[in-house]
């Protein structure tokens, strides 16, 4: 049973009035309730990738023993607002060999892969925007656009750096797709569906029905598709395609103002969806921690803060490592990814598959405690 | 009446339209507020303040191409890995879990001698720095 | 009515960009314009209730082979080549010229409306299939056959699997400078 919003709210008495309102024409109702529902969603996306900036900002200052920006509003708040405004103020400028049509496209190509990915965010159990069959495989797939967009970035600005981001940049995000598949499949495996409402479904209760803590295969695939996932959105310790020592600035080396403002605001969305998926397949994301089975509306907006707030604990995770470790070397990169983390998600997966027809499918907690 | 089922797809359409809708307001808006002052200078692409040499297409390493190549064999096996691992809990409630994961596994174990062919052969290996190869060979 | 909303917003992204394919002179561009392609494609697999062949074009086709043909022309230099139209026996070039585009879509155009109308007879207006609340799934229905009725096909697939891998290693393999 697929929970989409408007059949969600389709439950509630304020739906038939709307729907009076609409003359009994259910299409265009579902439309407008999505295209607002949509608008919401990417306004609070929006506002979180810039107080990402911000956060990281003061955050980085923090371990660095210093302050972060204090001076624009109170503790620096309205920082976001003013680095938005100069970034739409600046001047557009495009290198004169460029290519044209793929400089104005690598933008829009990663803009539309992130925001298309916002369509099967699980952020409550009846307000996911929409709740398709093939959910979870659909985000990794269609994520994949946003490494697209990197790699014509870095090829359409004609200069040796951005070429040489664009590449590693590609190839990275190609390549450390394989683990985060293969991490994903076990928990497929596990909730034996893909889409976000079977997977979450199956975690309510206390949080030793997590599948971080189902099995120890499950806890390390965890920290393998959490490695996977630092390296797709080409997040430290793997921004090579955007080191700042050492390649300028990678891929958007030549991108000004606007533009650039529209690679950074699909990094910083694409953190949070990349956390909000850790915390809906491994930490039980949205789900009340005792079980009740009333179904009121406040108990909504309860379980959307939950999960809110499990993704910014990892994305505060992600801005601490960023600041803590080592920028990698590519060979180590690669290195990592195809004789490190693939060999262990294949192995999470085997795992995985004889646990579930070893035990049944119960977990640990379920095996120590229940018998 | 209940709502028909293809309008499910209808967040991602719209949130696409949006993107577009975003990417070309944005444009517009710096058109009109950003300074247009073009200088041979600003249009040069950045080379550390030198000027730059010789066009950025040359041609690259290979191993960009096998790691592609690798990538590919392995998507398309994770592709078809997923309606496997989908009607997984399914069939082992029904009994039969100890049928499908024989033929999971010997699905996956085919794959692993590619991985491990692959490795043994050094295709996975990227090219290491002048200095790493040097003093391996004078040891 | 939304299905016939994505249905030509899908085609005609298809077409579109199918047409950006032939008829653009840089080789990068068309690879882009191929990717719209298969993204259109893809729509149209999701208007027929195939989610699960949709999400795979999207994930192998967009994220895999554009990705890779993007590499190989790249490695190969081909960015630099632009195509000429070809001069056969000192006539008008009919590679690339306008006019064989178009007598070649008439003709194709043709040919398709023929076979429309010789297979009409046949072909019943089978509208996508509502199914009350749900949205048509298709991965359970794959997994059961891939399980039970299809196994062999599916175990030889990842021994087809091993061959392209090792042929492409092979093949791909920067040689050994003695």
């Amino acid at each position: 049973m697929n929970q989409t919003i408007v059949s969600y709210l389709s439950k509630y008495e304020f739906y038939k009035t709307l729907l009076d309102l609409f003359g009994g024409n259910e299409s265009l109702l579902a439309f407008v309730i999505y295209l607002i529902a949509a608008l919401v969603v990417i306004l609070v996306c929006a506002t979180i990738g810039g107080f990402g900036t911000y956060a990281e900002r003061k955050i980085s200052a923090d371990l660095q023993a210093r302050m972060g920006p204090n001076r624009v509003g109170p503790y620096g708040l309205l920082q976001v607002l003013a680095d938005g405004i100069k970034m739409i103020t600046k001047e557009d400028i495009m290198p004169f060999a460029a290519d044209k049509f793929l400089f104005y496209l690598a933008p829009l190509l990663a803009l539309v892969g992130v925001f298309a990915t916002l369509a099967v965010v699980p952020w409550s159990s009846g307000f996911a925007l929409t709740d398709l069959n093939v959910g979870v495989f659909y985000l990794i797939a269609i994520s994949s656009l946003v490494g697209l967009g990197i790699f014509l970035g870095g090829y359409a600005s004609n200069s040796k750096w951005s070429m040489l981001g664009g590449m590693r940049g590609a190839s990275q995000i190609i390549s450390y797709e394989i683990p985060v598949t293969l991490s994903v499949l076990a928990i497929v495996l596990m909730a034996g569906g893909m889409s976000f409402g079977t997977i979450v479904g199956q975690q309510k209760g206390l949080p030793f029905n997590w599948y971080l803590f189902h099995n120890p295969f499950t806890f390390i695939g965890f920290f393998v598709y959490f490695t996977g996932a630092l390296a797709e959105t080409n997040r430290a310790p793997f921004d090579l395609p955007e080191a700042e020592s050492e390649l300028v600035s990678g891929y958007h080396t030549e991108y000004t103002g606007m533009r650039f403002g529209f690679f950074a605001l699909a990094e910083y969305i694409e953190i949070f969806v990349v956390c909000g998926v850790a915390a809906a397949l491994f930490l039980g994301g949205s789900n009340l921690p005792i079980n009740i089975n009333i179904d009121i509306l406040p108990l909504q907006f309860v379980e959307i803060i939950i999960f809110i707030t499990k993704t910014l604990l990892l994305y505060y995770v992600v801005i601490w490592i960023r600041w803590t470790l080592p920028r990698l070397r590519v060979d180590q990169l690669m290195s990592i990814c195809w004789k490190y983390l693939t060999p262990i998600a294949i192995f999470n997966l085997v795992g995985c598959a004889i646990w579930m027809v070893a035990f049944n499918g119960r977990s640990l907690a379920d095996l120590i405690i229940g018998h | 009446m209940t709502p028909a089922s293809f309008d499910g797809l209808m967040p991602i359409v719209i949130l696409m339209a949006i993107a577009v809708a975003l990417f070309l307001g944005g444009h517009f808006l710096s058109v009109y507020l950003s300074p247009k002052k073009p200088s041979h200078l600003k249009s040069t692409p950045y080379e550390c303040g030198e000027e730059p040499v010789g066009t950025a297409w040359s041609m690259f390493n290979i191993r960009f191409y096998v790691v592609g190549l690798i990538f590919i064999i392995f998507d398309v096996e994770s592709v078809l890995m997923f309606p496997v691992a989908a009607i997984f809990k399914e069939m082992n409630e029904m009994g039969e879990g100890g049928y499908v994961l024989i033929v999971f596994l010997s699905f996956v174990s085919i794959l692993l001698e590619g991985i491990a062919y692959c490795w043994k052969k050094g295709d996975l290996d990227w090219v290491k720095s002048y200095q790493i190869s040097a003093n391996k060979g004078k040891k | 009515m939304f299905v016939q909303i994505l249905f030509g917003l899908s085609a005609l992204l298809t077409i579109s960009c199918v047409i950006g394919v032939v008829a653009t002179r840089n080789i990068m561009h068309s690879c882009v314009f191929l990717l719209g392609t298969l993204l259109g494609v893809a729509g149209l697999y999701a208007t027929l209730g195939a989610d699960f062949v949709a999400v795979t074009q999207i994930m192998v086709y967009v994220g895999g082979v554009v990705i890779l043909m993007l590499f190989a022309v790249m490695l190969t230099g081909g960015k630099d080549f632009v195509s000429k139209a070809q001069n056969l026996l000192g006539l008008a070039p009919t590679m690339g010229n306008k006019w064989t585009y178009s007598l070649a879509g008439l003709v194709a155009l043709v040919f398709v409306l023929t076979n429309v109308k010789l297979l009409s007879n046949i072909i019943t207006d089978a509208g996508p299939k509502t199914f009350g609340n749900e949205m048509p799934s298709t991965v359970s229905q794959l997994g059961h056959l891939l399980v039970k009725d299809h196994v062999l096909a599916f175990e030889l697939s990842s021994v087809l699997l091993l061959g392209a891998l090792v042929g492409a290693a092979i093949i791909a393999r920067p040689k050994k400078k003695q």
